[in-house]
């Protein structure tokens, strides 16, 4: 699926100009990262205590709606016509009971938190929301609301100069706002996240022209760009060298392409993850693409703030629970072994993982053994971050309809996901366009069950 | 002494002789003990310690923790109910004053979300005491108004690394006078430059300029502006060509920052070139002028560029992205590319600014007949419209005051619905285009209605009166008059201000948008000068920018003095910026011998004429480099800031390569020509940065062209193929350089 070197002549179709490093009689200008981490930092008017610290968030959208009580709570004593066909099984947290698809994240229930009455859902069949907390009408008139990653890249910039603060590994679906990458809002272009499976791929690998020659131009740039950087005491310019430099490193140090290239892994951690193929329900929707699971891995790993990814194509109108089934196995696969890995790692702590959907689905199955969409309530998994985990909060009632006990709103998630990344959510505050401060979320108390 | 009388006396010693201190008159005060005042003496004290933060008690909704207090205490009367009265008064005990919860929340005696407020021993403690004590009165209707702050100094100039402490007298009604400095909030508009405590010591830094404190009590808002100057000599300064020098640089000689000198020709060239016309000169102009001898050469290329299309052009792109001429709807077409014509056509017969803006402000009838109406198409709710006049015209950001008084300015909710009201009457019927509205003024008594008190406001023009408009009288155009007026506050300077900043990156007042008394600007008798002469000019826009960019200020070199480089806000040199996304997408295609062409419009379309948002969509370019979705009335909209997008757009998108390697491209035709190396590099340089390569560059870049290449396996390569590539990878890297992306 993912080809890092675009053309495979990549090192012989082109000529070498090394020689002109001597003829000319230049020093190549190569500055320290350190340096240039720290000029970037500047660029993006962040304050620097934070900005190398190495907290990330990896978002799995799971779009067009899981069905919440077929995931983490089986309402087994609601009717046959809304109980469906799943039954509960124990999990290594005692008391704690989720859905039969599930066994791998069961037994790691303990490092696991699962949501059982998520509110505040739109109703649309849109990512944003899952990225944001916000609606996408909110503040649209001045660009909309940012999403995380945007938020991150915002506050914090690029933890490393070969390395964009937010991806967004999401592959274009028919239906585009299931892979909504999460949007930059009112912060700007220069906050999107990076698309590596975009536009942005293209300019991410080196097509047309050898490394070699991209050396020579390097040079040759440096050789000839002699307007005095003091001139701009605002740091433009050091900012646009620092990016510059930065862009010669995701092209050369390889940084970047080695995170998003997952042969680099071994096979065993591969296989933990599975490929999650064959694909199966995907119409207009993602794919169960375990691959960019383990890829979020990697990238955080590199030093990637945010990750954000869409899995699956869960708007099961008919058919769920063979949905279920196949995605829910892919999915228990794929982010059991994420959450060990991170583990393994010594990064759970400081990463933290959300799982979840737009919404929910309708108690009553439906003619075609599906179930529609159920904004009313919903339900989120979450991981790492220093959350107090082998928890289940809030429950719907008998039938699955609503929440019965701890309603947590879309927000309070967000606000979580940002108070595990270092952000002070009752205080921290960006100026939108029009210099108006804005709060990241509206519900700035974290889950006191979880921090 | 008792407590209560400690509480109303801060007898300063230095400043007693001016400062009469009495107790707040109240005529139910128990006798011997002066009453402590609710508006008076206990509102203060929840400003002062941020209990009506917005994050706070003041957040939107129910407060914190169910608790409600106004933004910034604008609405004592609610925060009296809220206080004494709701939660069956368990808020205060008047039986045990100090136990009232109130103050045990404050002092985090018991728990409390925003932590430790206030000191138990502190002033603030024994004032809220002290009131509940006397009863918990209520004194709205009785106690005196504050009629004005007095920050003492008012101006003043402060060594680097020194500080000063402020004195600040509040002067009431009945004539009575407080010092409130210990009770006044404190704010540095630049915290790089100059910190304040809370008690009114400012300190500032070592950076020279001019810098300002903002001291807020009880609604209302005085400034102390401070001038730290770098006490350098300032002999060599160029001559003066108008009145902007002369502010300029006797601002600079204040300061004691010295300017730079002059720019040469070169830089001149490209950088009036790219300010004034939004494109790179041509070789052959940059040619001409730089063997031009001719004393007035640089006044002969300003008239010649004010005049051209491309200046036209170039200034439409920036209004009428503020005037959110947006695509969001195929269906849209027709009206933007009216609209933008229009908007470039005013500018290109460089017709009078109040007339451009009456036209908008007034338009009636349909897009086809009336361009300007589609305005209107876009912006469609009074609010909004108000909002966003104020904002773009006004310089005056209204936004706040419509759910509660501005908290730093003199706005109240009356002032934005008065404003708001203007727009009560336009009428709006559908046509037969579909999303095409006509505008017509719908005959009745404008008024917009306060959504706190629900009165409804009959127009007034933020502060000043309007006389009572007739039903068939369209308000709008008394709008246009009382703007256009010169002596209206604010519209001119909002202009000036404006254009001030695109030509010299800097607004006098910054942001460009946001002018208050709150907010000053950093060389005043400039400011007001521009003002004048753009009114004297009758709203000449050509004129200003004329007067502006034959300044010896606007045309001083960007390379920093060892004495100025710290300098960001007084002009001692020209500030550097990247080039806009539309301006560089055209220089590239000037350097790169390419054209980009977009949907629906002739071939050669440069990128600075294009009409609306709607080509940001085809063209990555322009996306990645930030040219704006035209959503919003604020230039900040468009992104100037670099990204990691950017720089591997220019290095390694694939729509730059197709330019590099275009047949017939620079790059192919250099390498096919029979020119010297020398004068083929020669070009490059007069075209991407208006000068010849100096020796070293020169030497540079035909060695590079001319060495020989072989391949990667070792082989050499055919010498047609390397030349080509040769130019192409110079092409490259003179795109990539600062002196490229940026004017400078």
């Amino acid at each position: 699926m993912l080809t890092i070197h675009g053309q495979a002549a990549r090192y012989c179709d082109g000529v070498a100009r090394r020689g002109f490093l001597k003829i000319g009689g230049f020093a190549m200008g190569s500055a320290a990262p350190a340096t240039l981490a720290s000029l970037m930092r500047a660029e993006a008017g962040t304050p620097s205590g934070n900005a190398r610290h190495g907290k990330s968030i990896i978002n799995i959208f799971l779009g067009g709606g899981p069905p919440h009580q077929d995931m983490w709570e089986i309402k087994t004593e609601a009717p046959r016509e809304i109980r469906g066909e799943f039954s509960p099984i124990d999990t290594a947290v005692p008391g704690i009971q989720i859905g039969e698809c599930f066994p791998q994240l069961a037994a790691i229930m303990d490092r696991l938190v699962v949501v059982r009455s998520v509110v505040g859902c739109d109703g649309a069949h849109d990512g944003f929301q899952c990225l944001t907390g916000w609606n996408r009408r909110n503040v649209e008139s001045i660009g909309g609301r940012p999403a995380v990653g945007s938020v991150l890249a915002k506050l914090y910039g690029q933890r490393d100069p070969g390395i964009p603060a937010s991806v967004a590994l999401a592959e274009k679906t028919s239906h585009v706002p299931w892979s909504e990458p999460g949007p930059a809002g009112f912060l700007g272009a220069a906050y999107q996240p990076f698309r590596p499976n975009g536009k942005g791929m293209e300019d991410l690998t080196l097509n047309g022209i050898s490394l070699d020659r991209l050396e020579d131009r390097r040079t040759l740039l440096t050789s000839l760009d002699h307007l005095k950087r003091a001139a701009d005491s605002r740091g433009m310019m050091n900012g646009m060298d620092a990016f510059t430099e930065a862009a010669f490193g995701v092209l050369t140090s390889s940084k970047l392409a080695d995170a998003l290239d997952i042969s680099k892994e071994p096979a065993e951690v591969r296989e933990r993850y599975g490929d999650g193929k064959p694909w199966k329900y995907q119409y207009d929707g993602a794919p169960t693409c375990n691959e960019q699971i383990l890829m979020a891995r990697r990238l955080v790993e590199a030093g990637v703030r945010s990750v954000t990814l869409s899995y699956g194509r869960w708007d099961s109108h008919g058919q769920n629970f063979d949905l279920v089934r196949d995605h829910g196995r892919k999915l228990d696969q794929a982010v059991s072994a994420l959450v060990l890995d991170l583990e393994q790692r010594g990064m759970l702590q400081d990463v933290t993982v959300l799982v979840w959907g737009e919404f929910g689905r309708t108690p009553r199955i439906n003619d075609g053994a599906g179930r529609d969409h159920w904004p009313q309530v919903s339900c989120a998994l979450m991981a790492g971050g220093g959350m107090r985990t082998g928890q289940a909060i809030g429950a719907t009632n008998r039938l699955g309809e609503y929440a019965v006990s701890r309603p947590v709103h879309v927000q309070e998630i967000i606000g979580t996901a940002y108070h595990n990344l270092g952000i002070d959510v009752m205080n921290t505050t960006i100026s939108d366009p029009t210099g108006r401060p804005q709060f990241l979320v509206d519900i700035r108390e974290p889950m006191k069950e979880l921090v | 002494m008792s407590t209560a009388i400690r509480i109303l006396c801060w007898l300063n010693c230095c400043a007693a002789a001016a400062l009469w201190l009495l107790p707040t008159a109240n005529a139910q005060a128990p006798a011997g003990s002066p009453s402590v005042s609710f508006v008076n003496d206990v509102m203060p004290m929840l400003t002062r310690h941020g209990c009506n933060a917005g994050v706070c008690h003041a957040k939107a909704g129910n407060g914190q923790n169910g608790f409600q207090l106004s933004l910034l205490g604008f609405e004592p009367a609610e925060d009296y109910e809220h206080l004494v009265k709701e939660a069956r008064g368990r808020r205060l005990f008047p039986a045990v004053p100090e136990n009232s919860l109130l103050l045990r929340k404050a002092t985090a005696a018991v728990p409390h979300g925003g932590g430790r407020r206030i000191a138990e021993d502190s002033e603030a403690a024994r004032i809220l005491t002290e009131w509940i004590r006397q009863g918990a009165r209520w004194d709205g209707d009785s106690a005196p108004a504050l009629l004005r702050l007095t920050v003492t100094p008012a101006k003043g100039t402060v060594p680097r690394g020194q500080s000063q402490q402020l004195q600040v007298a509040a002067e009431y009604a009945d004539g009575t006078v407080r010092d409130i400095t210990q009770r006044a909030l404190y704010e540095s508009n630049d915290r790089a430059m100059a910190e304040v405590s809370s008690s009114g010591l400012v300190s500032v830094t070592d950076l020279p300029g001019k810098v300002s404190i903002m001291v807020r009590y009880q609604g209302l808002v005085s400034v102390f502006n401070a001038s730290v100057p770098l006490g350098a000599n300032v002999d060599a300064v160029p001559p003066a060509q108008n009145f902007i020098d002369e502010l300029v640089f006797s601002n600079l000689r204040e300061l004691g920052v010295p300017p730079s000198p002059l720019a040469d020709d070169s830089v001149f060239l490209r950088r009036i070139t790219l300010d004034v016309a939004g494109r790179l000169p041509t070789a052959a102009e940059t040619t001409e002028f730089l063997s031009s001898a001719a004393p007035d050469r640089r006044t002969a290329v300003i008239e010649r560029l004010l005049a051209s299309p491309d200046h036209a052009d170039f200034f439409a792109g920036k209004w009428t992205a503020l005037l959110k001429n947006r695509r969001d709807d195929a269906s849209d077409i027709t009206s933007n590319f009216a609209f933008h014509a229009w908007v470039r056509d005013s500018l290109l017969a460089n017709k009078p600014y109040d007339q451009f803006v009456r036209e908008i402000l007034a338009a009636t009838g349909t897009v086809i007949s009336n361009p300007p109406v589609a305005w209107y198409k876009r912006v469609k709710e009074p609010k909004q419209q108000q909002e966003d006049v104020a904002q773009l015209f006004l310089g005056v950001r209204m936004q706040c005051a419509q759910c509660h008084h501005h908290p730093f300015e003199r706005w109240s909710q009356n002032d934005y619905y008065g404003l708001t009201a203007f727009f009560s009457q336009v009428g709006r019927k559908p046509t037969a285009t579909r999303g095409e509205d006509m505008i017509f003024h719908k005959r009745g008594a404008a008024a917009a209605v306060n959504i706190r008190s629900g009165i409804a406001v009959p127009p007034a023009a933020l502060g000043t009166a309007i006389p009572t408009i007739a039903a068939d009288q369209d308000p709008r155009l008394l709008l246009a008059d009382w703007m256009a007026a010169p002596d209206n506050p604010f519209f001119a300077r909002a202009l000036v201000n404006r254009y001030w900043k695109h030509f010299f990156r800097r607004g006098l007042i910054e942001p460009e948008d946001d002018i208050r008394d709150s907010n000053p600007p950093t060389n005043p008798e400039l400011l007001a000068a521009l003002e004048k002469h753009f009114i004297e000019s009758r709203f000449d826009l050509r004129e200003l920018v004329r007067v502006i960019v034959s300044s010896s200020a606007w045309q001083l070199s960007s390379t920093p003095l060892a004495d100025n480089l710290v300098d960001q806000q007084n002009y001692s040199r020209y500030y550097p910026r990247r080039l806009q996304a539309e301006v560089m997408l055209d220089a590239i295609d000037d350097l790169a011998g390419t054209r980009t062409d977009f949907p629906n419009l002739p071939p050669g379309t440069r990128a600075i004429a294009l009409p609306d948002n709607s080509y940001n969509t085809s063209s990555p370019f322009l996306r990645v480099f930030g040219r704006p979705e035209n959503e919003s009335v604020c230039e900040c909209e468009r992104g100037q800031s670099s990204s990691l997008s950017q720089s591997l757009h220019l290095m390694n998108a694939g729509d730059i390569r197709g330019k590099l390697a275009f047949g017939s491209g620079r790059a192919e035709q250099l390498a096919k020509s029979d020119l010297a190396v020398e004068q083929k590099i020669e070009e490059l340089y007069l075209v991407a940065f208006s000068r010849k390569p100096t020796p070293a560059e020169l030497q540079t870049a035909v060695e590079y062209v001319i060495s020989p290449q072989t391949d990667a396996a070792g082989a050499p390569i055919e010498p047609a193929r390397a030349v080509r590539e040769a130019f192409q990878d110079l092409v490259w890297a003179l795109m990539n350089t600062r002196e490229f992306m940026f004017n400078h």
